[in-house]
């Protein structure tokens, strides 16, 4: 049988840039013009299988992107096995704050998080403001995963997700992994499924 | 869910304050129906109503035939070019010399629920100065809204065949009398106008069970209709007496009035209504004059961007929240809301609190569903007015919850905090399971304050619920409104315990709150208050820290 596992994924970037439509496209197939803004945060899963057959399901935050509930942030990325930070290639400004976003990850996140930075909104590239050099240099020097999408096409969506579940530990050992986390749900790191079948059910030590 | 009768009032007497709503009134009225008419037999017959024609009255104005409305223009797709230069340009403002020195000051409310601010006067004769001009399109606009959908949408009048339903909306009559008094069509008469659509219901159910339950149900509406229009008839109007009836609903066509006195934008007097009215209104034409004075880059850049990205996303799929006049409507609110409170500015979920306020205020002028009405065909003057009376009403509650969007938003944080150590006594069970699921409180109801429940139940529930929330009183929506949450939770108790992590944080962003009704809404409220009883004055009693 072959071997699942199951990750924390947060979505952090400047409103508006396609958060949750790009979330939605990687879960739903779907998209919408016009969607409502997310406030605080919102959580989906989705499961993919790799080509050797294993399994990768995330969860998922999908969290606001307005200044203002900057503060919520720690509570999704804190666990985070790995981040999607995204920003609109037609707004230069999105991508400082992407920046922001992964300074901060990089200082307060787990180390070993895996940190994809994508530039949504390909179908506008008539509009673009933030070249692909410009973009995947920054990506190269902090050593991050790069790719642009467009939630709208559907383009690049599904491949950023198998960038990172290829990048994600999948041979760490679970136990040793899962032995730092308290309990199941909000602080779950990766898990093998196949060793540790009650990932809902973990009685690991609280104290 | 099962809709469980309601318990046999529970709140009265079991808080010693709640003298002024125990009294015998109570046992009169049935305080579970809420006059609001949300019942499922109500909306047929309102559908009813439209295919009855207008009456006689509404036909008098119509001087002329119908002047081809113009289109309105659809925002463009991508949100971030819309124009600003257009979006004001309707609103006719007063001389600036009208607008304040110090505009803080004059929304600051008194004791007594309002200002008393004497000014020049300006701003009301500009506005009153305008009126004859904007008074106008009333003879242009066609009240019978049949030829309107010919006009515009041809294809819905083909796949209708016959002008059944009226597709922009249909135009009260009276809309420059009901803009300078919302309750010139009440205190007229003592008697409620009369009900076509109910007395056409009538003629078709004749005698059966339902026809009874109807009448009764019917009267009691009624009653409690002449109660509410009693307590505003008067010179001053007794505001406890209006909170009592306001808290178990008010009637639709009543809100529009209700709303402002009890969020003391309207004066209690009924002399100083009209005035405050025209004063207020111009008020706000000179803050959107002044915010808007300078070109786009003139603006506050930051709070601009945002509003102009959340304005299209609003309500997104209703036309009302579609159309562009609405659009740059919510547009000015927001704005001027924001600079005038820098501490917070423009946080999202702001713009979903204007729209129960301008749906109520816009379904004063109209016989049909805001939601699906065209505002350009509105004379100008009256949707300033809609706008304007939006603008100084959600003032008002935001007044009270300022401290959930200032930085690190600390209203919100208290209020969850004091949501789960309510939850953890109340439903031990329920707030051991979500702690052994590492359910954080913040991940679900953090939204729930935010938005005011708003993106969990619909517009009609909200307003509803408004109508509590008004009457309980200004801190409500901070206070009232923890108690309300911590019961909606506790209400899916059964189903959250079966449940793990995933199940949990899925079920709670999509609660199956779509067909919910006034009842429902009162089974909450009613379930908040006892809470509320209990609870609010024992705040030793909650976990201490």
């Amino acid at each position: 049988m072959s071997k699942q596992f199951q990750f924390k994924l947060v979505l952090l970037g400047e409103s508006a840039v396609g958060k949750s439509s790009l979330v939605l496209r990687f879960v739903k197939d779907q998209f919408d013009d016009y969607r409502e803004s997310t406030i605080g945060a919102a959580f989906l899963t989705q499961t993919i299988t790799l080509e050797d057959q294993t399994t990768v399901k995330f969860e998922i935050w999908d969290t606001a992107g307005q200044e203002r509930y900057k503060s919520l942030a720690p509570m999704y990325y804190r666990n985070a096995n790995c981040a999607v930070v995204v920003y609109d290639i037609t707004q230069a400004a999105s991508l400082e704050k992407a920046k922001t976003w992964i300074r901060e990850l990089q200082r307060q996140a787990d180390p070993s998080i895996v940190i994809a930075l994508c530039g949504n909104k390909l179908d506008l590239s008539a509009r673009r403001q933030v070249t692909e050099e410009e973009a995947s240099k920054y990506a190269d020097e902090e050593g991050l995963l790069w790719s642009e999408t467009s939630a709208k096409t559907g383009e690049g969506v599904n491949a950023i997700f198998n960038a990172i579940a290829k990048k994600l530990p999948l041979t760490a050992p679970p136990s040793a992994r899962g032995a730092r986390v308290a309990a199941p749900g909000a602080t779950r790191q990766s898990v093998d499924l196949n060793r540790q079948s009650t990932a809902h059910g973990s009685e690991a030590c609280n104290c | 869910m099962a809709a469980k009768p309601p318990p046999a009032r529970p709140h009265i007497g079991l808080h010693s304050s709640f003298n002024a709503r125990s009294n015998a009134d109570w046992g009169e009225d049935d305080v579970w129906d809420s006059g609001s008419d949300s019942e499922s037999p109500r909306q047929s017959t309102i559908s009813n109503s439209w295919r009855l024609p207008p009456s006689p009255s509404s036909y008098r104005r119509q001087s002329s035939p119908i002047t081809a409305p113009k289109p309105v223009p659809r925002p463009p797709s991508n949100s971030s070019s819309s124009n600003v230069s257009f979006s004001y340009t309707h609103l006719s403002a007063p001389s600036p010399g009208s607008y304040p020195s110090n505009a803080a000051d004059t929304t600051q409310p008194a004791k007594g629920g309002w200002t008393m601010v004497r000014k020049s006067g300006t701003s009301q004769e500009a506005l009153c100065a305008k009126l004859p001009k904007d008074i106008d399109p009333i003879g242009d606009v066609d009240v019978d809204s049949d030829m309107v959908v010919g006009d515009f949408e041809p294809e819905m009048e083909q796949a209708a065949g016959i002008k059944a339903k009226p597709d922009q909306g249909s135009i009260k009559s009276d809309v420059i009398e009901i803009m300078n008094d919302p309750l010139h069509r009440f205190l007229r008469s003592p008697q409620p106008p009369p009900e076509p659509r109910f007395n056409h219901r009538m003629g078709h159910s004749p005698r059966s069970s339902d026809a009874e339950k109807l009448l009764r149900e019917s009267s009691i509406r009624t009653n409690r209709r002449i109660k509410f229009i009693d307590c505003l008839s008067k010179d001053d109007v007794n505001i406890s007496e209006l909170r009592k009836l306001a808290w178990a609903g008010t009637p639709n066509d009543l809100r529009a009035a209700v709303w402002p006195i009890l969020l003391g934008y309207l004066p209690l007097p009924s002399n100083l209504r009209a005035s405050t009215l025209a004063r207020k209104r111009g008020e706000y034409s000179s803050l959107v004059e002044l915010a808007f004075a300078r070109d786009r880059q003139g603006l506050d850049q930051q709070i601009w961007h945002q509003i102009e990205i959340d304005v299209p996303r609003t309500r997104p799929g209703v036309r009302l929240w579609m159309q562009a006049s609405t659009q740059r409507s919510l547009e000015r609110i927001l704005y001027v809301w924001a600079i005038r409170h820098p501490a917070s500015g423009y946080v999202q979920g702001i713009n979903d609190l204007v729209t129960p306020f301008f749906q109520v205020f816009l379904s004063a002028y109209i016989d049909s569903d805001p939601e699906e009405f065209d505002t350009s065909l509105l004379p100008t003057a009256v949707l300033s007015a809609v706008e304007a009376d939006s603008f100084w009403c959600l003032s008002r509650l935001l007044d009270g919850i300022q401290d959930n969007y200032i930085s690190a938003q600390p209203g919100i944080q208290r209020s969850v905090k004091r949501m789960a150590e309510l939850v953890a006594r109340i439903d031990a069970p329920l707030y051991t399971h979500l702690e052994s699921q590492n359910v954080e409180f913040m991940q679900f109801a953090f939204r729930w304050m935010n938005c005011l429940l708003m993106r969990e139940i619909s517009v009609k529930n909200t307003i509803r619920m408004w109508d509590t929330y008004l009457a309980e009183g200004a801190d409500a929506f901070s206070q009232f409104h923890l108690y309300v949450c911590s019961a909606f939770l506790v209400k899916w108790s059964e189903k959250l315990r079966q449940m793990d992590f995933q199940g949990i944080i899925m079920f709670l962003q999509s609660l199956p709150t779509q067909d919910w009704g006034d009842h429902e809404i009162e089974m909450l409220l009613s379930e908040a208050f006892v809470l509320n009883s209990i609870w609010h004055n024992a705040q030793s009693h909650f976990n201490a820290k």
